[in-house]
C-alpha cells in the first residue's frame, strides 16, 4: 500500500491547481457554487473563458484514446477534477466532457466518435442531457418520449424535464422510446440531437435561488437523422450503464467541501461574536472537526477509486458509497456553515454577506449531489439489491 | 499510488482470519470474558511461534521486521473475531516504547522475550481524571538512591493483572508544562506495593486499576529520559489510536456481514426481512460506514508505517471510528431485534466492545480537538 504520487503525477497535478489557482483570481465576484451558478450572465462568459484555457492545455480531453486527439491518464482526469473543484472553476461542460465522451468512447460507431469527439474536445458545442421526465425520475426507464423510426429518421413527440443548462446546450442526447411495445428497458435509444431542430419548445424552471438552472422541454414532430444514434437500436438503456469508463471518483466535488471547510475555518479565526472569536467556541471546533473527519474518510476512498479505475479495475460499490456519503456531507457543511454564520447565513452577496454570500448559495444548492444522476436513496437501493444480495423491495 | 495490500499482505490477514476462527470461536470468547485471566496462554503461545507478537521487532531483537501496516492487518483481523489477548497493549504500549525509546540492555533484555510470548506488556497511563494528556499524570515517582519510589493510582490498564511488565507514566517534576515532567519507567508487576484489580466494565476486557505503595523501581528501568517521556507516550497514543481504529474495523466488518446474514434468514410477513426497504437503507449505511472507515484507517497505517507525520489522520481515522463502530453495531443490534439485545449473541457482544474502543486511546472529544487545531482553528 502506497498513497504516494509519482513525481510525474505530482507535477501534473500541480500544473493543474495553479492554473485554477490563477483562473480564480479572475473569477467575477458572488459567484461561488461549482457549475450552476455560472449557467447565466457573467458567470457563462466565465465558464467560456475556462474552458478556452482548459482546451488550450488539452485537458478536455484527458484519458481519451490518442486517435481522438486524446492524452494523459485516468489519474490526470481525477487531478484536474480535484483542482477544478477546490478553487471552484468552471469550464469544463459536464455532460458533454464528464458523461458523453467516455459514452461515445465506449459504444459509439467510428462515424460518430469522429464527428462529435473533437468539438468536445475543442468545447465548441455545448451539450445538456435529455434522460428525465415527468413520470420517469428514479425510475428511468420508464421514459414515454417516443422516437418513432420513419425512413433514415427517427420523429420525437414528447416532454423532457430537469433539463439542466439545456438554454446554453447546442446539442442533446438523451433517451427515447423506439418501441413502445418493447419490454421494459429493451424498448429504448439513445439518440443524439440538435437543439435547434424545428419543433423542440423549452421553457425555464427556476430553481430556489432563481437562477434558471433547469429547463423543461417539449418535442413536437422532431425529425433526428437516424444514423445520430449510439448503440443499438432499442438497447439505449445498455448504453446508459457503461457507467465504468467515467471519471467516477467524486473527488471534484469532494475537493469543493474541503476548500469550503478551509475557508469557514478562516472565518472562524476572523470573526468575534460576544468578544470572543467564533475559533474558540468548543460547540463549533466540535462540529468542524466532525465533518472534517468524515470528508477526509470520503476523499481516501475517492482515491481508492481513482486508482482502481487508473488500473482498469473494477471498483465495485465504492463510487455509490462516496456518492451518498459527498451528498450528505454537501447538506450538512451547507447547513452548518450557515448556523456558525448567524443571521448573515441567510445574505446574498453583497455588503453584508460574509464570503461573498457562498454559504446561503450552498444551502440552497446542496441538494444537487443527493438528488441527480440517482438519488442518494436509489443508490442504497442499487447497494443493498445488486452489492449484498438483499432482495429487491419494488 | 497503490491502494491495495501486498500479496505477502493477504497471507497473513489470511493465515490471521484462518488461525481465529479455529483458535478462538465465540464460544471462547464469551468463556474468556467469564475467565479469570481473560486470555488463553496456550493460543498466545501459539501466536507468538508464528510470529504475530513479534511481527513488529525488528529481526536481530527476534522479531519478524514486519512494518506497523502489517501490525495492523494482523489487528484488524483480531478486531473481526474479537480475540481477548493482550496483543495491543503489549505491541503498541510495550515494544514500540521500548524501540523508540529503551537503550540497548533494554531492548536486548525485553524484546526477544515478548517476541517469544515469555513476557506480556502494558502501559499505565490513565488515572481518575480519565484524560488522555499529560495533565491526568499525578502519580508519582520520587528519586531514593539509585532508585525511584512510585505512588498512586492507574486506572484503565489493560491485561494489567496478567501483565508481566507494566510501562508506568509518572510525575517527576511540576514542570513549566504538564508534559515537563513526566518520566516512564518499565516495571515488573511482581513488585512488592504494587495492588492490581479487574474494573468491572461493559467489554469485560479486564481493564485494572493498579495502586503502586511505595513501589520501588531500579533507575536503571526508566524508559527514556528523566522529565522527558511525555513524547514517547505520544507517540503511543497516535500508535494505538490507529492500532485501536485497525481492529475496530475489523469488528464494524463483522458486525456489517451478521446483520446481513440474518436479515436474509428471518422471515415475518412470509418474507425475508432483508426484503424491507427501510432496513434496506439501514444497511447500506452500515456498508458505507465500514467501507469508508477501513481506508481512512489503512491511510493512517500507511503514514505512520512511512514515519510521516500523521497526528491528524490518526486522530481522524480514530474520531471516524469511534462514531461508526458504535453507530454500526447499534444499528446491527436493531436489525437483530429482541434476539440481538441477548447475552448470548455475538451482535451484542461486539457492540459492548465498540464501547471499550472508543474509549481507548481517546475519544472523539480528545480527537476533535485535536483535528480542529490541525484545521487550523485558533485555539
Amino acid at each position: 500500500m502506497d498513497f504516494r504520487l509519482t513525481e510525474e503525477q505530482e507535477a501534473t497535478r500541480k500544473e493543474m491547481f495553479d492554473v485554477c489557482q490563477e483562473l480564480n483570481k479572475k473569477r467575477p465576484r458572488g459567484f461561488a457554487g461549482l457549475n450552476f451558478a455560472y449557467d447565466t450572465g457573467e458567470g457563462w462568459k466565465f465558464h467560456r473563458y475556462c474552458a478556452e484555457e482548459f482546451v488550450k492545455r488539452g485537458w478536455l480531453a484527458l484519458n481519451w484514446p490518442e486517435e481522438y486527439g486524446g492524452k494523459g491518464t485516468m489519474m490526470d482526469r481525477v487531478f484536474f477534477a480535484e483542482a477544478r473543484g477546490y478553487y471552484d472553476i468552471p469550464g469544463v461542460d459536464g455532460f458533454g466532457v464528464g458523461m458523453l465522451a467516455p459514452t461515445l468512447i465506449a459504444a459509439a460507431s467510428e462515424e460518430i466518435k469522429r464527428q462529435f469527439l473533437p468539438p468536445i474536445a475543442a468545447a465548441e458545442v455545448t451539450w445538456c442531457e435529455l434522460w428525465s421526465e415527468p413520470n420517469a425520475g428514479s425510475d428511468l426507464a420508464a421514459v414515454g418520449t417516443t422516437a418513432i423510426k420513419k425512413g433514415d429518421k427517427y420523429i420525437i413527440n414528447g416532454q423532457k424535464i430537469w433539463t439542466s443548462g439545456a438554454h446554453n446546450a447546442d446539442w442533446g442526447f438523451g433517451l427515447f422510446k423506439t418501441d413502445p411495445q418493447g419490454a421494459k428497458r429493451h424498448n429504448l435509444s439513445f439518440l443524439l440531437l440538435d437543439m435547434k431542430t424545428p419543433g423542440i419548445t423549452l421553457n425555464p424552471i427556476l430553481y430556489m435561488t432563481g437562477e434558471h438552472t433547469y429547463n423543461e422541454i417539449f418535442f413536437d414532430d422532431v425529425h433526428v437523422p437516424a444514423r445520430q444514434i449510439v448503440g443499438a437500436e432499442n438497447e439505449g438503456w445498455k448504453v446508459t450503464q457503461l457507467l465504468a469508463s467515467f471519471e467516477r471518483s467524486n473527488i471534484n466535488n469532494i475537493m469543493t467541501l474541503q476548500s469550503q471547510l478551509k475557508e469557514l475555518v478562516q472565518y472562524c479565526n476572523e470573526t468575534e461574536v460576544g468578544g470572543e472569536l467564533l475559533a474558540k467556541n468548543p460547540a463549533i471546533r466540535d462540529k468542524l472537526a466532525e465533518i472534517a473527519c468524515e470528508l477526509e474518510a470520503d476523499r481516501v476512498l475517492a482515491y481508492r477509486i481513482a486508482d482502481l479505475q487508473n488500473r482498469n479495475q473494477m471498483t465495485g460499490f465504492n463510487a455509490a458509497m462516496v456518492k451518498v456519503l459527498t451528498g450528505e456531507l454537501t447538506e450538512r457543511l451547507a447547513l452548518l456553515g450557515t448556523e456558525i454564520l448567524g443571521p448573515f447565513g441567510q445574505v446574498k452577496f453583497s455588503n453584508w454577506a460574509p464570503q461573498e454570500g457562498v454559504w446561503p448559495s450552498e444551502y440552497q444548492h446542496c441538494f444537487t449531489e443527493s438528488i441527480s444522476m440517482g438519488t442518494d436513496e436509489i443508490q442504497k437501493n442499487i447497494m443493498a439489491w445488486y452489492g449484498l444480495g438483499l432482495p429487491k423491495s419494488y | 499510488m497503490d491502494t491495495s495490500f501486498t500479496e505477502e499482505q493477504e497471507m497473513l490477514r489470511t493465515a490471521v482470519s484462518d488461525f481465529l476462527i479455529k483458535e478462538c470461536p465465540k464460544s471462547k470468547v464469551r468463556e474468556l470474558e467469564e475467565d479469570e485471566k481473560g486470555y488463553s496462554p496456550e493460543t498466545w503461545k501459539i501466536m507468538a511461534d508464528l510470529g504475530w507478537i513479534g511481527l513488529a521487532i525488528p529481526e536481530e531483537y527476534g522479531g519478524m521486521g514486519g512494518s506497523f501496516q502489517d501490525l495492523t492487518i494482523v489487528l484488524e483481523e483480531m478486531g473481526r473475531n474479537i480475540l481477548p489477548a493482550p496483543f495491543l497493549c503489549t505491541t503498541i504500549e510495550g515494544i514500540f516504547p521500548i524501540l523508540d525509546a529503551g537503550s540497548d540492555e533494554q531492548k536486548k533484555e525485553f524484546l526477544p522475550k515478548i517476541a517469544n510470548g515469555e513476557l506480556i506488556f502494558t502501559m499505565a497511563l490513565l488515572e481518575s481524571s480519565g484524560v488522555y494528556d499529560a495533565s491526568g499524570v499525578a502519580t508519582k515517582a520520587v528519586a531514593k538512591g539509585d532508585s525511584y519510589v512510585i505512588n498512586g493510582t492507574k486506572l484503565f490498564v489493560e491485561m494489567a493483572h496478567i501483565a508481566n511488565y507494566l510501562v508506568c507514566v509518572t510525575r517527576t517534576k511540576e514542570g513549566a508544562s504538564p508534559e515537563d515532567g513526566v518520566t516512564l519507567f518499565i516495571v515488573d508487576t511482581t513488585t512488592p506495593g504494587i495492588h492490581c484489580e479487574v474494573i468491572p466494565t461493559i467489554g469485560m476486557d479486564k481493564l485494572c486499576e493498579v495502586r503502586f505503595e511505595d513501589v520501588v523501581v531500579p533507575s536503571s528501568n526508566m524508559l527514556g529520559e528523566l522529565d522527558k517521556g511525555w513524547p514517547i507516550v505520544a507517540n503511543v497514543l497516535r500508535k494505538g489510536a490507529i492500532a485501536k481504529s485497525a481492529e475496530s474495523a475489523g469488528g464494524m466488518q463483522a458486525c456489517f456481514d451478521m446483520t446481513v446474514a440474518y436479515s436474509k434468514e428471518r422471515v415475518q410477513y412470509d418474507k425475508p426481512i432483508a426484503s424491507f426497504q427501510a432496513l434496506q437503507h439501514m444497511m447500506a449505511d452500515m456498508w458505507i460506514a465500514v467501507d469508508t472507515g477501513r481506508y481512512v484507517v489503512y491511510e493512517a497505517a500507511w503514514m505512520e508505517s512511512e514515519g510521516l507525520p500523521c497526528a491528524k489522520e490518526a486522530s481522524m481515522a480514530k474520531a471516524f471510528i469511534n462514531k461508526f463502530y458504535q453507530e454500526v453495531s447499534r444499528l446491527g443490534v436493531r436489525l437483530h431485534g429482541a434476539i440481538g439485545t441477548t447475552r448470548d449473541h455475538d451482535v451484542s457482544l461486539y457492540y459492548r466492545r465498540a464501547k471499550a474502543a472508543s474509549s481507548a486511546f481517546g475519544g472523539n472529544d480528545l480527537h476533535h480537538e485535536t483535528v480542529a487545531t490541525e484545521l487550523g482553528l485558533v485555539k
